[in-house]
């Protein structure tokens, strides 16, 4: 099944929430919407499910238009950030309850219901109350709900955002599992971007309602389109460093390197944590730096530093150690290094 | 312990103040009319009898006054329900154009604001040109239109403390509006309903203005109109009336009884998140 929005906008009175969206979703993607609260992403994802009108733009659903269809007959399974399992039903009555409205008969019903139950092992759980259940328990509900229809496409609104950190790591290795299982095309909210990176076969970043790349996880990483994109994901984030390049070399008030690109005025030079090496030893080349403090991840370090009026963020192995304000020194792997244009952010 | 006799002795003088007139209205059912103005007044010593009672619903009408009554009320308390509920629903999802949504419920509201009175002569009018008056129906129909208001505000709230996520989860599961509204919406505000529905009960059985106004024959009398009736003048039948009024508090007294555990959930509603 595909899904495409062409030229989609939503207005809230005068705000546009979603502005001149078009995406195209292949059959059995895993397509995640990321971006920060506030970007247009649920409200995309509930135009969809059509619980939100469409101020301008069509969706189609193979190539039928559903703008006008209402949401009960869209064939749609969503999963809502808050569960919305129904308090005054059991787990079974709530799995059921789409079959219910779908006049199935009671026996196919209990089949179904506990063949689910079994595929998300909550089987002993059917007999209760959602309240008496725990987070991770509604949220297996909540997909319960969802799978047991077979709809045509899932439809994920920060499902593991009420998780704690373990949990979420856990459900969301199980939500690909299970995706890579059913099949079915899917398209999932998060503002999360490690989410994004792990689950997506396409991410959709977005920003204050306009999309800003759609593409690969690799490729939104390693070719974001914009500073937008760089900066959002990956995490510690990329180092930004504003500049100008003068006879092939990135000048900066405290920084000089020698780069392969046309002299431009006003560049912004980024790069990644893991695309700074700091040494404790001078090197040729290498910028000098000074230690403005590190954070020890168990695995890892981030060193934060200093180089003239710039910040800047390193990994460095688990074993540095350093001092407030000791000096080291800096050596870049520029092939790695992305350019945009100071003005509009776009990648040159 | 002290801190228990403490609150019942609080409790004492309000329980007092609240129930004397019922005990008093109790005991003339039970006494003769000359133990009804002996002086001092005889509170418990008397010899009971049951005449006042055979009075009321063998000689006289009150039987038929009660059936009018039970009818009228149950019914207008169904059709309040079912058309306010409808209408808070709207109210609470959906917003309209030009703040309607809010005007309206104001509007709505406004219509309990004027004392009941001045609309008795017009409704006497429109009764008699629709040929109602003297029947069950000119009752319910507006019994029905005064506890509108009421159940619209009651229903709105209530439906307000529902999250909105859990209908349109029923929606996207394939459920129609008024589906996810029977099968998802009304069973969660089930105790505000059932007190939305008590209040309406005790205002339509208590009911006397307009039942005065539009009813004059024993066959469409409710039970307050044909009580007061007894008042005339030549006499007051008061044995007979407080055998009348001691019936008619029992049917009210049952069904509150039996919707009591849903009469304090309904009425705390939203005080607390579930």
């Amino acid at each position: 099944m595909t899904i495409r929005f062409q030229n989609v906008t939503k207005s809230f009175g005068d705000t546009r929430v979603v502005d001149d969206l078009s995406l195209e979703i292949e059959h059995g993607e895993f397509v995640v919407l990321l971006g920060p609260s506030g970007c247009g992403k649920t409200t995309t994802l509930r135009m969809l499910a059509g619980l939100e009108t469409v101020t301008s733009g069509d969706i189609y659903i193979d190539d039928e238009r559903i703008n006008d269809v209402q949401t009960q007959h869209r064939d749609l399974a969503m999963v809502f950030q808050s569960y919305a399992l129904y308090p005054h039903m059991t787990i079974a009555e709530n799995i059921a309850y789409p079959l219910r409205v779908r006049k199935l008969d009671k026996t196919e019903r209990t089949t179904r219901v506990n063949k689910v139950a079994a595929m998300l092992e909550i089987e002993s759980l059917l007999d209760r109350k959602p309240r008496q259940l725990s987070g991770g328990e509604r949220q297996r509900v909540a997909l319960a709900r969802a799978i047991v229809r077979e709809p045509r496409a899932y439809l994920m609104d920060e499902p593991l955002s009420n998780l704690d950190a373990r949990l979420r790591v856990q459900m969301r290795g199980e939500l690909k599992r299970l995706q890579h299982q059913l099949g079915t095309t899917t398209i999932y909210v998060t503002h999360d971007q490690a989410e994004a990176m792990t689950l997506a076969s396409r991410v959709a970043v977005m920003k204050r309602g306009r999309l800003q790349q759609f593409d690969t996880p690799l490729n939104i990483y390693n070719r974001p389109a914009n500073r937008f994109v760089a900066e959002f994901v990956g995490s510690p984030s990329m180092n930004f460093i504003d500049g100008k390049i003068e006879n092939a070399v990135f000048v900066n008030n405290s920084i000089k390197i020698r780069v392969q690109r046309p002299d431009t005025n006003q560049v912004t030079l980024g790069i990644r944590p893991e695309h700074i090496q700091v040494l404790t030893e001078p090197q040729d080349g290498a910028i000098p730096a000074s230690v403005y403090v590190t954070e020890l991840m168990g695995n890892e370090t981030f060193v934060f530093l200093s180089v003239g009026n710039n910040k800047l963020i390193a990994r460095a192995p688990a074993e540095f150690r350093a001092d407030f304000e000791t000096q080291v020194w800096l050596r870049m792997n520029i092939e790695k290094a992305h350019f945009f244009d100071s003005e509009m952010g776009l990648a040159i | 312990m002290k801190r228990a006799s403490l609150k019942y002795l609080v409790l004492l003088p309000a329980l007092v103040a609240a129930l004397a007139p019922v005990y008093w209205m109790f005991t003339i059912s039970l006494k003769s009319e000359a133990d009804h103005f002996a002086v001092p007044p005889a509170w418990f010593n008397f010899a009971p009898t049951l005449e006042h009672y055979y009075d009321a619903f063998v000689t006289r009408s009150f039987g038929q006054y009660l059936i009018t009554s039970a009818i009228v009320a149950v019914i207008s308390t169904i059709c309040a329900l079912v058309l306010g509920t409808l209408a808070a629903y709207a109210l609470a999802r959906f917003r309209l154009p030009y703040d309607l949504d809010r005007r309206l419920s104001l509007w709505i509201l406004s219509t309990r604001m004027f004392p009941a009175i001045v609309t008795a002569v017009p409704l006497f009018l429109m009764m008699r040109d629709l040929r109602l008056l003297n029947t069950k129906a000119s009752l319910i129909i507006v019994y029905t239109a005064f506890n509108l208001p009421f159940v619209v505000w009651m229903m709105r709230g209530f439906f307000d403390e529902v999250p909105r996520d859990l209908e349109e989860a029923a929606l996207v599961d394939g459920d129609s509006r008024l589906g996810a509204l029977v099968r998802v919406v009304l069973p969660l505000v089930s105790p505000g309903l059932a007190a939305t529905a008590v209040f309406c009960l005790i205002v339509s059985w208590n009911e006397f203005l307009f039942a005065l106004v539009l009813t004059q024959t024993d066959a469409s009398m409710t039970l307050p109109v044909g009580i007061a009736g007894r008042v005339t003048q030549y006499e007051i039948k008061w044995g007979v009336m407080s055998a009348a009024g001691a019936v008619a508090i029992v049917p009210i007294l049952v069904f509150a009884m039996a919707m009591q555990k849903y009469l304090v959930r309904g009425l705390s509603m939203g005080a607390v998140k579930g």
